[in-house]
């Protein structure tokens, strides 16, 4: 394929803008998958995506098309992922593309977390294509959201194609678009090989399989590779595109994307943003690959059978493989044994990992409640990183805490501006700016983001109904007054518990947390004492009553078999439970503090 | 326990086991109409009662069953349903005789009738007690004329007191009364009063026992408003109390009697020995080279008389796996206040003591079962929660 013939692009959207529905559409045009099977929204791949309709992975697909020109084309389109806690995979998706379709909803406008995919694609160069879906539904209203995503975005949206992907109506015009006003990829195909890792996964069958972008040079079946980070050496064995059919390859030119398989058995073999060169001739640097993304949410994970640990460190090697962000280190809790510490994009990315490991590795885990990173100010004046309250020092020790106060910017129709500042000020924001853009608000605020990651973005949409979005950056550590909020059960403090609160709601939290615990923790043989403290002042307690008897009245000739089997489900029911001392905690429990603000 | 037990490691021997003793429970499938609590297997009868036809299905059954030669005696005998009381004296004794003619009886066999207050009869009485009957089981569940309705009964509180009365005057010196608490929206004073009218009424024994809704039952579909754990439980307390001030000694989760008056064919599963299920729906089971096989009967009227005789009469057999022993054993003996002796295990299921170590630890350490290594006691907290004390044996 001739390079100035080759188009590599992604698609950013929100959720339900219709991303989906036009790659389907693309599929379909180019002839990619014969209609039959084409089962829905082939890009997303995994089990856990379709259920929940998000992308978490980048994928690629290869499509040729014939332009009006008469000319084949070669489109390379890289699905990005469109939520706020995956904005990092966005950039890497983005690493692999020169252009980007922006899609909106006409109907619906533009988004926060689109605007800032957006602004990632325009730092990195790309030419961006706005594109307005849906126009065939009865509200939509294509004029007003061009002008908004001029206003909000600040890219033209005069000439925008309008279309409706679920229709297929001007989808074809957006292909010549893409080959019309997308650049072709720039690189030296007789250069020395410098390939982009963009992604990488473990495949139980074929070891790793990396997605790679070619930037210089080529690179063909059989020939050995060198992965520059480790300087090991390793001899392609198969390689190819998706179209999104797996159809192997001879070779993969400059500017193409594509996968390769290596022989690489050892997870950690291809990380992700490194570079390939050639063992016979590298080149002479990396290429300047991805900043290392930071985890902002930790939360203990603990095998419910101790048996499992050493199958959950192997499982998590083997997702971190796909998933760079991902970081753990062993945790040792006196409540729950050995498990792991780790680290998380958001709350999303920590339920995806949860799920994923109980569904595709078969683990059964229980998560403590998520806690941000704190640095500690010791009274030796030392500087601490604490992302566990279990390690916070003694109080006594501490000359300051400081907590991460992020900013956050919300977009929303104005309706809903009086009800979504209300919410921030209840999460202790400072507001720092607001702004009509279009029909649309953006509301700056500071705030800290232990409160943002617990559930802050459930409780905005259901404030806004769904109409407000958000994304958010790091700003700054903080001082504030915190303090540690301990559980105590039966008098002995468990550490899987503990949480770090504002010293003004630390009172509401400790009752909430008691009443919530009472509700979650059912009743045992014994009474079991819950208590809130903070230091070792009890600030709120509550009692589980124990249940006084707990036998079946009948068992005669006939019913033995039918009672093993009662008793067998009722074992089975307690499997998400951890016992802590003598009492049964169920997994509930340990995210209690996740639900008290919401009855409120 | 049996002279002649086999001891540990002994060599199985052909056919079952002389030293586990056998029981014979008989299924009587009609009722007049379903309660909507019970999840035994009844069937509202039409019409006449088949007594003929339905005793000669029963015999062929039992001819059957007893193919492979066994020749242990009978300890007890019970005819349960459904409502036995339904069928006459004289059907009642044409089962006994046929009974009789296959398998020897031990000295003092208890042979016992479930009798609803409903179909109580004099004649029938009389009948049951010459064809050698020699304890009747009376469903009285409640002594309140409104309780007695909402639970779907057909007797009145007048009609189990007569059914007593006509019992005792057929001959009959042991009688149960079956009695239940936590009935809905039943408040203590209420259940105590119950019990205090059945403790009038001087049974020998006492089945009082918790309502509970039971999978498949009109209750489970639409549950009644029962008092809530705390209530129950502090009825129980009460109850128990009653019960023992009265001379009713607890010896079961929901079994008290007085001196030498225990039920001697139920005290059979919950010691974990052998009893063959004879009749609709009818369950039994027995020890043998082969382990312990459990057995049950075709539950349909219609279809296990068309099949008695045959082996299609069995609709599931299955054996039980070692690993299903502990549970399956557990779940019988721990019922008990007193516990079973440890010999008991190698004997009734073939199986090392060892097998019981881990759970039996774990038991102890957590105080739901008593030390002494010769027993398998649980504490009285054990017996409270008898569930989760399981579990361990799961």
């Amino acid at each position: 394929m001739k390079q100035e013939n080759i188009r590599n692009f992604c698609i950013i959207a929100h959720i339900d803008h219709g991303k989906s529905t036009l790659a389907d559409r693309f599929i379909q045009l180019t002839g990619g998958l014969e209609l039959r099977e084409m089962t829905e929204q082939i890009l997303d791949n995994n089990p856990i995506e379709r259920e929940r309709g998000i992308t978490i992975k980048a994928q690629a697909v290869q499509l040729h098309y014939r332009a009006a020109s008469g000319e084949i084309y070669q489109f390379n389109i890289i699905d990005t992922p469109g939520h706020v806690d995956f904005s990092y995979e966005v950039s890497r998706s983005l690493f692999a593309c020169e252009g980007a379709l922006l899609v909106v909803d006409a109907s619906q406008g533009v988004e926060a977390q689109s605007v800032a995919n957006c602004y990632t694609a325009l730092e990195q160069h790309l030419e961006v294509l706005p594109v307005l879906n849906k126009v065939d539904l009865q509200n939509a209203e294509p004029d007003r959201v061009a002008d908004e995503i001029e206003q909000v975005i600040g890219i033209s949206a005069v000439d925008a194609l309008r279309i409706s992907a679920k229709t297929g109506l001007n989808v074809p015009a957006v292909l010549e678009a893409v080959v019309a006003q997308l650049p072709a990829p720039k690189g030296d195909p007789d250069g020395r090989l410098q390939a982009l890792i963009v992604d990488s996964w473990f495949d139980n069958y074929l070891g790793v399989v990396s997605l790679v972008r070619i930037v210089n040079g080529s690179i063909a079946k059989g020939e050995k590779i060198r992965v520059m980070s480790t300087g090991k050496d390793y001899e392609i064995t198969m390689m190819g595109v998706h179209t999104p059919k797996r159809v192997f390859k001879e070779k993969l030119e400059t500017g193409e994307v594509g996968f390769i398989i290596a022989g690489i058995k050892d997870i950690f073999g291809a990380p992700v943003g490194d570079t390939l060169t050639r063992a016979s001739a590298p080149c002479g640097e990396q290429l300047p690959g991805f900043r290392q993304v930071q985890p902002r949410v930790f939360a203990g994970m603990f095998p419910i059978d101790a048996e499992d640990f050493e199958d959950f460190r192997e499982s998590l090697q083997k997702l971190r493989l796909n998933d760079s962000a991902l970081q753990f280190e062993p945790e040792n809790s006196t409540a729950l044994g050995f498990g792991f510490r780790i680290g998380f994009l958001g709350m999303l990315h920590m339920e995806i990992v949860q799920e994923r490991l109980e569904r595709e590795y078969n683990l059964n885990l229980i998560t403590t409640a998520p806690s941000v990173v704190y640095e500690v100010l010791t009274t030796q004046g030392e500087v601490k990183k604490v992302d566990n309250p279990a390690e916070l020092p003694e109080p006594g020790n501490i000359d300051e805490i400081r907590e991460p106060i992020i900013v956050a910017r919300v977009l929303m129709p104005p309706d809903y501006v009086g009800s979504v500042m209300q919410l921030c000020m209840e999460k202790r924001g400072v507001q720092r700016n607001l702004r009509y853009l279009g029909s649309q608000v953006q509301l700056e605020v500071e705030m800290p983001m232990a409160e943002v990651v617990l559930d802050f973005f459930d409780r905005l949409k259901s404030v806004s109904r769904g109409y407000a979005s958000f994304e958010y950056d790091f700003l700054e550590f903080r001082a504030a007054d915190l303090v540690r909020l301990d559980v105590l059960v039966n008098g002995d403090k468990v550490d899987a518990l503990a949480t770090i609160v504002h010293r003004d709601n630390a009172y509401n939290r400790g009752r909430d947390l008691c009443e919530k615990m009472q509700d979650v923790i059912h009743r045992q043989m014994f009474d079991i004492a819950i208590q809130a403290a903070i230091g070792s002042k009890i600030i709120a307690r509550s009692t589980v009553k124990a249940l006084r008897k707990d036998v079946t009245a009948k068992c005669y000739g006939g019913d033995a078999s039918r009672k093993r089997k009662l008793l067998e489900k009722q074992k089975e029911g307690k499997k998400r439970m951890k016992q802590v001392g003598s009492v049964e905690i169920p997994q509930e429990a340990f995210l209690a503090v996740l639900g008290v603000d919401k009855k409120k | 326990m049996n002279p002649g037990a086999a001891g540990p490691g002994a060599a199985p021997v052909p056919g079952p086991d002389p030293a586990i003793p056998l029981a014979l429970y008989l299924h009587f499938p009609w009722c007049v109409q379903k309660c909507p609590y019970c999840d035994f297997n009844s069937h509202a009868l039409r019409g006449e009662t088949p007594e003929d036809a339905y005793v000669e299905a029963l015999v062929r059954d039992l001819e059957h069953e007893l193919q492979d030669g066994e020749r242990r005696p009978l300890a007890s005998i019970f005819m349960g349903g459904g409502t036995p009381s339904l069928f006459s004296g004289r059907a009642i004794g044409r089962v006994l005789e046929e009974v009789g003619r296959r398998l020897s009886f031990a000295p003092g066999i208890e042979i016992t009738l479930e009798a609803n207050p409903g179909t109580a009869d004099a004649s029938h009485f009389r009948g049951y007690r010459a064809a050698g009957v020699n304890r009747l089981s009376i469903g009285a569940q409640s002594l309140d004329a409104a309780q007695l309705k909402k639970l779907g009964r057909i007797h009145d509180p007048g009609q189990a007191v007569d059914a007593l009365r006509l019992a005792r005057a057929a001959g009959f010196d042991n009688i149960n009364l079956d009695l239940m608490f936590a009935l809905p929206q039943q408040t203590q004073t209420e259940a105590l009063a119950d019990l205090d009218g059945v403790l009038a009424l001087q049974p020998e024994h006492v089945s009082w026992y918790q309502l509970t809704l039971e999978p498949n039952t009109e209750f489970a579909a639409r549950p009644p408003p029962l008092p809530d754990d705390d209530a129950v439980a502090a009825m129980f307390d009460a109850g128990q109390q009653r019960l023992a001030d009265a001379g009713y000694a607890q010896y079961e989760v929901s079994a008290y009697a007085r001196p030498g008056r225990r039920a001697r064919h139920n005290l059979n599963y919950w010691e974990f020995g052998d009893y063959l299920g004879i009749g609709a729906g009818a369950h039994g089971k027995r020890s043998g080279p082969a382990g312990v096989v459990r057995r049950a009967r075709h539950k349909h009227p219609r279809r296990y008389q068309e099949t008695a005789g045959t082996p299609a009469a069995v609709q599931e057999q299955r054996r039980l796996s070692a690993q299903e022993m502990p549970v399956e054993f557990m779940l019988n003996v721990l019922r008990l206040n007193a516990g079973v002796a440890a010999s008991l295990w190698e004997q009734r299921t073939g199986l090392p003591l060892s097998a019981l170590d881990l759970p039996l630890a774990e038991a102890r350490r957590r105080g739901l079962m008593e030390a002494d290594p010769a027993l398998l006691r649980p504490t009285a907290l054990g017996h409270r929660h008898l569930n989760r004390l399981l579990e361990l044996f799961l």
